[in-house]
């Protein structure tokens, strides 16, 4: 694959390893390790790696179908409603059966209480204490010091008149910010409480609809939620433009910060009842009309918008993991419904045979994370596709996309409108997300942002729509079905983070194969077998250090800034508290790192 | 299966949890079966409720039918 930046050949000797395992203030166990050379102030090599098995492609098999999202809702701690959720439009395609639109609006609205609660508790609580005064001070002094004395441009919107004011409320624990966006991922967890029964593993999403009752009093219980996070919303956007505009002025060539070539993937989320059927002939037709439009952008290109090209597209790589190939394993999809050939690196046809062993950085195995790619047919590549760290993948290919057309969100072919209403505190307000001219570490994190308004916005859409089914009398919110004893079926989905999909096999009416491939298995992966580097890997290898640190103190700041702009989520192994600080941990290395 | 050597595992090989001839809560004709669903999709105060239904529909028969949770 093509590499972005010319790469200096650094002097022998004077490459130093760094390590970072775990990387803090995400989900899971992820190491990154680099070598950098620092006279001339750059990263020249970076191995991401995963220590944990999780295995759950292997344990599926042989359950009954109807557990599939209750169990893979476990797969996170965070978005595993999101797993609930792919989980049932897998089995909807399996069973042949569509939920009643009231049941699908009440699905799209805990879906956009999950985007909303998720991505401002790690953008404001997480992310931005990466960008917040304490830490600045601490890596950049020269750079707090300017941002003292530059006046912040949406000071009218948020109030804080200086950039340093909003670093400053960016502190963790004590900030403005911090504390406001915690209550707000309350506020968001409670909105998804109310249409999916519990958070973080929904206990009234089911295949078929759900068991959520719909009352006029829910709807306006959600609403009033709603309500209160647009004021929130409307002065972050402006304090996070303020914020990342200042670092490309004060830092200049920061852009080249976590930049990759443009390799986005999108897999569309919030199905529009209208339309969807979840029939896989079909799906071409209905996942253009879901409310986030599903493509593949390659080199600022609209690939495609086929969820069928999408699907086909994909392949698993061993790459550089712990797992033997399954090439002589057994084909269980060798046709789509459509007639297509499906490959033997296609989850539906994957096995995974762990093979636990040493980890090698220089040239061998090194991660659990198996090396996901997507095959573009026009030019033969395996495409290294990343998500963009979920937000920016949506808006692009929606943006680019131009078929969003609702009263509160449109997509104009180059951008995204988004029509937040008038609230208590502020006035009505149109945001615009434009395409941006890199995919990089600010606008990765730049998109959180405005996504967060989207998917408010779009929840009022839905609101609109459910309240007038319910006021025409429509209660129903689920349909029988019968389990097939043979079915294949596949959902696609927007975890927070990025794409995510699940490929389930049936036969004899149990679970023959499973494999849900959530985004960090795309954005995390390792170096695959054709030799090109995943998407951490390819953002970090290359970038240069803007940290005014030198060697002994160094941070490594601009590397965790590109790394946690993806919104890595390794989601974690089990820890178990025994109380008296004595702590039991199964340890069976090499699980738990090099370190472990 | 991988050859990975392993302890005694902790549980046997789950079974689905269906066993023939009982209820699902899945099958076709369940919801129908139920008190107070229609088969256009709208309901009736008997879902919410099996006291005096006559007397819990809506006063003006041009109003939506939304009986309690």
């Amino acid at each position: 694959m093509a590499v972005t930046r010319e790469r200096i050949k650094p002097e022998a000797g004077k490459l130093v390893d760094m390590s970072w395992d775990p990387i803090t203030r995400i989900v899971g166990n992820l190491g990154i390790y680099t070598k950098i050379d620092f006279d001339n102030r750059e990263v020249v090599t970076c191995k991401s790696t995963s220590s944990m098995f999780r295995g759950y492609s292997v344990f599926m098999k042989g359950k009954d179908p109807r557990d599939a999202h209750f169990i893979t809702s476990r797969i996170c701690g965070i978005c595993g409603d999101n797993h609930a959720v792919c989980s049932c439009y897998a089995q909807q395609m399996a069973y042949g059966v569509k939920p009643p639109p009231l049941g699908e609006w009440i699905v799209n609205l805990g879906e956009a209480a999950e985007y909303i609660f998720d991505h401002i508790i790690f953008q404001d609580n997480l992310v931005f204490v990466d960008f917040c005064e304490q830490m600045v001070r601490a890596t950049n002094p020269s750079v707090m010091d300017k941002a003292e004395k530059t006046e912040a441009p949406g000071a009218n919107i948020h109030g804080y008149r200086t950039i340093g004011d909003i670093m400053r409320s960016y502190n963790p624990f004590t900030g403005a910010t911090y504390k406001e966006a915690l209550h707000m991922s309350r506020i968001g967890r409670e909105m998804i409480c109310l249409m999916e029964g519990r958070h973080v593993h929904p206990s009234t999403i089911y295949p078929g609809g759900v068991g959520t009752v719909a009352t006029p009093t829910l709807f306006t219980d959600y609403l009033s939620r709603l309500l209160r996070c647009f004021d929130f919303i409307k002065s972050a956007v402006a304090m996070n433009d303020d914020v990342f505009n200042f670092f490309y002025e004060a830092l200049p060539g920061y852009e080249e910060i976590g930049r990759r070539r443009i390799l986005l993937g999108c897999w569309g989320a919030w199905n529009n009842p209208d339309f969807v059927d979840y029939d896989y002939r079909h799906m071409d037709h209905w996942g253009n009309e879901m409310f986030v439009t599903p493509g593949v952008v390659v080199d600022g290109e609209l690939v495609t918008t086929n969820l069928v090209d999408i699907n086909l597209g994909i392949r698993i790589l061993l790459g550089s993991s712990y797992y033997e190939d399954w090439v002589d394993e057994e084909t269980f999809v060798s046709q789509d419904p459509l007639g297509n050939p499906v490959d033997k690196r296609h989850p539906w046809n994957q096995t995974t045979i762990p093979k636990p062993q040493k980890r090698d950085l220089e040239g061998g195995n090194y991660s659990w994370v198996m090396s996901p790619r997507w095959f573009d047919k026009r030019t033969g590549d395996h495409l290294a596709l990343d998500t963009g760290g979920g937000a920016l993948a949506r808006l692009w290919v929606t943006a680019l996309a131009g078929k969003v057309d609702t009263p509160f969100v449109k997509s104009t072919g180059s951008s995204v409108q988004i029509n937040l209403p008038q609230t208590p505190n502020t006035p009505e307000q149109t945001l615009e997300w434009k395409v941006p001219q890199w995919s990089n570490a600010i606008e990765r994190d730049r998109a959180r942002i405005y996504f967060v308004a989207y998917s408010a916005a779009m929840a009022m859409h839905f609101l609109d729509r459910a309240m007038t089914e319910l006021r025409s009398g429509h209660t129903k919110v689920f349909e029988d079905f019968e389990v097939p004893d043979e079915a294949i079926g596949c959902g696609f989905h927007e975890a927070v983070r990025g794409v995510l999909s699940h490929h389930m096999v049936i036969r004899d009416g149990k679970i023959a194969n499973y494999h849900p491939y959530p985004p960090t298995p795309w954005n995390g992966s390792s170096t695959d077998s054709y030799g090109t580097p995943g998407p951490y890997e390819d953002a970090v290898s290359g970038q240069p250090i803007f940290e005014e640190n030198p060697q002994e103190s160094f941070r490594g700041i601009d590397i965790m800034r590109a790394v946690r702009s993806f919104d890595p989520c390794l989601p974690c192994g089990v820890h178990m508290y025994l109380g008296k600080g004595r702590t039991l941990r199964q340890v069976h290395s090499p699980m738990f790192g090099e370190h472990g | 299966m991988a050859n990975v050597t392993t302890g005694r595992p902790y549980t046997g090989q789950d079974k689905p949890t269906h066993v023939k001839g009982i209820k699902e809560g899945n099958a076709p004709g369940n919801y129908a079966k139920m008190k107070g669903h229609n088969p256009d999709g709208t309901s009736t105060a008997a879902r919410s409720t099996g006291v005096h239904t006559a007397g819990e529909e809506p006063i003006d028969p041009s109003m939506p039918n939304l009986s309690p949770a």
